[in-house]
């Protein structure tokens, strides 16, 4: 039973520069409980697919120009504002790479906290302030009572992330959206909340979608992954098909271009070539008539430079946008 | 006969002090950096890696001279620059060259391209008119850019390309060594290929040693010949990068390992140890081994006594009480 379907959703920025397709047609579906990995670079739409979902694109540069957000079969594109602030931080939850940003510097924690609890579930302060304790306790901060009356420079990195999980969670909601959620973060801190996400994860049955450039955070945590280039998507798969058959060229370049820490086919003293996908993503306020990887693929044709390819399955649960999956997958075996 | 290392340092320390109160008095100091050893050979690339906060972009700053070491010695191929200033240390500062982490910020947005990776070979004396320009296309196409960008801004070029300027500015004077703090951090990984492959290969090409500043485990294994670990302004764990990532000895480096997400869903981390806790503040690192708050493995003698940095094989330094020189590296096990 899918909790959230997104349908071909197309966000469009109107700058000086012309029309910028941030999400030009990107279709997916978040199961209850599963955790939704959407990787790829900067520029791809993956953030602001994210921010569609929720409504905060701000109307001044930007809209949502097409598609759809069905969550639990309500259309949220079509919802008036006032409806959409009920599902904020209620049903749909996000929370944000920079946690030092989004916290108010001038309120304390507990605060912040109760403050989303009464807002949608219209409880008594003093008992949105026990709840409040209670999720502090969830994410593991020591000593919540006296954090509780703490303001968010008192605390660190690891617990300002904490206390952001704690607040997207106050309301126990169907969808969570984590954002670069442990990139500001050091990589011991990195392990701590990322192993938090998924243990509330079981233990709330909140669904995540988790949006990272980070390929080792999305093995680590996703079920099932979506990879996006240059606002569409370009491949989806279980996170173990991806792994071990990534069939879109994208994909494929991306695993090979990370320095790998398990790298065992190191030689001693020399230092293997990394594999560089050669040129840049395009600019988006140009329309791209075929495949937007095309310029940098090695199997492009000119029907790929021509013609958009659609998403075909290839096996069960795995996608792909490619023409020439066959001669990508022959090359790959 | 062997040569002079291109840089070395000697038991850098850096402290800066703390300010507070309506006098602005001096209430104590942060040890950024306290006690750092290292040397880097020809050619070679020593990683520093470590989290926020453990003093190794300080490391780089205070090699480059952008700032005094409280104390210590800090040495060019071989001549000692910690006291040098103003017209004496100008030669060396030809010597030592850094690339920077944010390509946006590093690179002054009312010059050309080829102005800025022609200035410095200007300001030291090196090429100027024809000349200068004919050196800073050959740099272009070095670093694989075309030359006929040399009239461009730098708003015009990509994260990737600003920083192939920034490494053609630091190598127009012919440097002998490169400090390279988080130089792919800010870059997307297809693109972070492209430099590292670039560095790699000017290094080869030139000689040149790096220091190679990072958080990034991976990106390290990739370039570095030997990585040091560091922690709270000091050096844990030093050796060549097969040693440390096949048998880290000191229970930071192995906390760090475990920790870093492996893109790879097969390989699930069962039973690995999550650091608890956050980094202690530099301005009052735990005493005795700065560790010991979060290490899994302290004895009560870990909270008194300093452990040194010592060669326990060759080549390989830890600086752990329960790490003895010529112990077996046997796997230890956590007390309570």
């Amino acid at each position: 039973m899918n909790v959230l379907e997104v349908r071909d959703l197309a966000t469009h920025f109107f700058t000086l520069d012309g029309v910028v397709r941030a999400v030009d047609g990107v279709s997916f579906r978040l199961a209850r409980g599963e955790t939704l990995g959407i990787v790829g670079e900067s520029g791809c739409g993956k953030s602001v697919t994210a921010l569609s979902i929720l409504r905060l694109i701000p109307p001044e540069t930007g809209r949502v120009v097409g598609g759809s957000v069905l969550l639990e079969g309500q259309d949220l594109v079509k919802l008036p504002e006032s409806d959409m602030r009920a599902i904020r931080g209620h049903r749909i939850s996000m929370i944000f790479q920079e946690p030092m940003t989004s916290l108010n510097p001038v309120l304390t924690i507990g605060t912040q906290i109760a403050e989303n609890v009464v807002r949608h579930t219209g409880v008594s302060w003093s008992a949105a302030l026990d709840r409040a304790r209670e999720m502090l306790e969830l994410v593991k901060i020591a000593d919540p009572r006296r954090r509780l009356q703490e303001y968010p420079h008192q605390l660190s990195g690891g617990m300002r992330q904490r206390t952001m999980i704690a607040i997207a969670l106050s309301c126990n909601p169907q969808v969570l959206i984590a954002d670069e959620p442990t990139t500001a973060l050091d990589v011991t801190i990195q392990a701590q909340i990322l192993d938090l996400m998924l243990e509330l994860k079981e233990k709330l049955g909140t669904a995540i979608i988790m949006i990272t450039h980070d390929l080792g955070v999305i093995a680590e945590t996703a079920q099932r992954v979506v990879v996006m280039y240059a606002g569409r998507k370009v491949e989806e798969a279980s996170v173990d098909q991806l792994f071990a058959q990534p069939a879109h060229p994208y994909t494929r370049g991306l695993m090979r271009a990370i320095p790998r820490l398990d790298a065992e086919a190191e030689v001693a003293g020399r230092r293997p070539r990394l594999q560089e996908i050669p040129g840049i993503v395009p600019a988006l306020n140009q329309p791209i008539a075929g495949c937007a990887f095309a310029p940098r693929c090695p199997f492009a044709t000119g029907r790929c430079r021509a013609e958009r390819p659609p998403l075909i399955e290839t096996a069960a649960g795995h996608s792909v946008a490619c023409w020439e999956t066959a001669r990508v997958l022959e090359a790959a075996a | 006969m062997s040569e002079a290392p291109s840089l070395e340092v000697r038991n850098l320390v850096k402290h800066f002090p703390i300010h507070s109160g309506l006098l602005q008095r001096r209430t104590g100091w942060v040890r950024a950096v306290d006690g750092v050893s290292f040397a880097i050979k020809r050619g070679e690339t020593l990683g520093l890696v470590g989290e926020s906060g453990c003093g190794k972009s300080t490391v780089g700053k205070t090699v480059l001279k952008l700032m005094e070491p409280s104390s210590g010695q800090i040495l060019i191929e071989g001549t000692d620059v910690t006291h040098l200033a103003g017209g004496a240390m100008w030669p060396h500062r030809r010597r030592i060259q850094t690339v920077f982490q944010d390509p946006y910020s590093s690179l002054n947005p009312r010059l050309t391209a080829g102005t800025i990776v022609g200035e410095p070979l200007e300001n030291f004396g090196l090429a100027k008119g024809s000349e200068k320009e004919a050196r800073v296309a050959a740099l272009f196409e070095r670093v694989g850019l075309r030359p006929d960008a040399m009239n461009r801004y730098t708003h015009e070029f990509s994260g990737g390309q600003r920083q192939r300027l920034g490494i053609a500015k630091a190598l127009s004077v012919n440097p002998d060594v490169i400090v390279a703090d988080e130089p792919v951090s800010a870059l997307d990984v297809s693109v972070q290929a492209q430099v590292l492959n670039l560095m790699i290969d000017l290094q080869d090409e030139y000689r040149l040693a790096y220091l190679f500043i990072s958080h990034d485990l991976a990106v390290m294994r990739h370039i570095s010949h030997r990585i040091a670990v560091m922690y709270l302004g000091r050096i844990v764990e030093l050796a060549d990068k097969r040693t440390l990532f096949s048998a880290p000895q000191h229970p930071y480096t192995e906390a760090l390992l475990a920790a870093a997400p492996v893109p790879d869903p097969k390989r699930k981390k069962a039973g690995r140890v999550v650091l608890k806790g956050d980094v202690p503040s530099p301005a009052k690192p735990p005493s005795g081994c700065h560790f010991h708050t979060r290490c899994p493995y302290a004895l009560p003698v870990c909270r008194q006594q300093d452990p040194p940095l010592i060669e326990v094989a060759p080549g390989h330094h830890v600086a752990c009480l329960r790490r003895p020189a010529g112990g077996d590296p046997v796997p230890l096990t956590p007390t309570a």
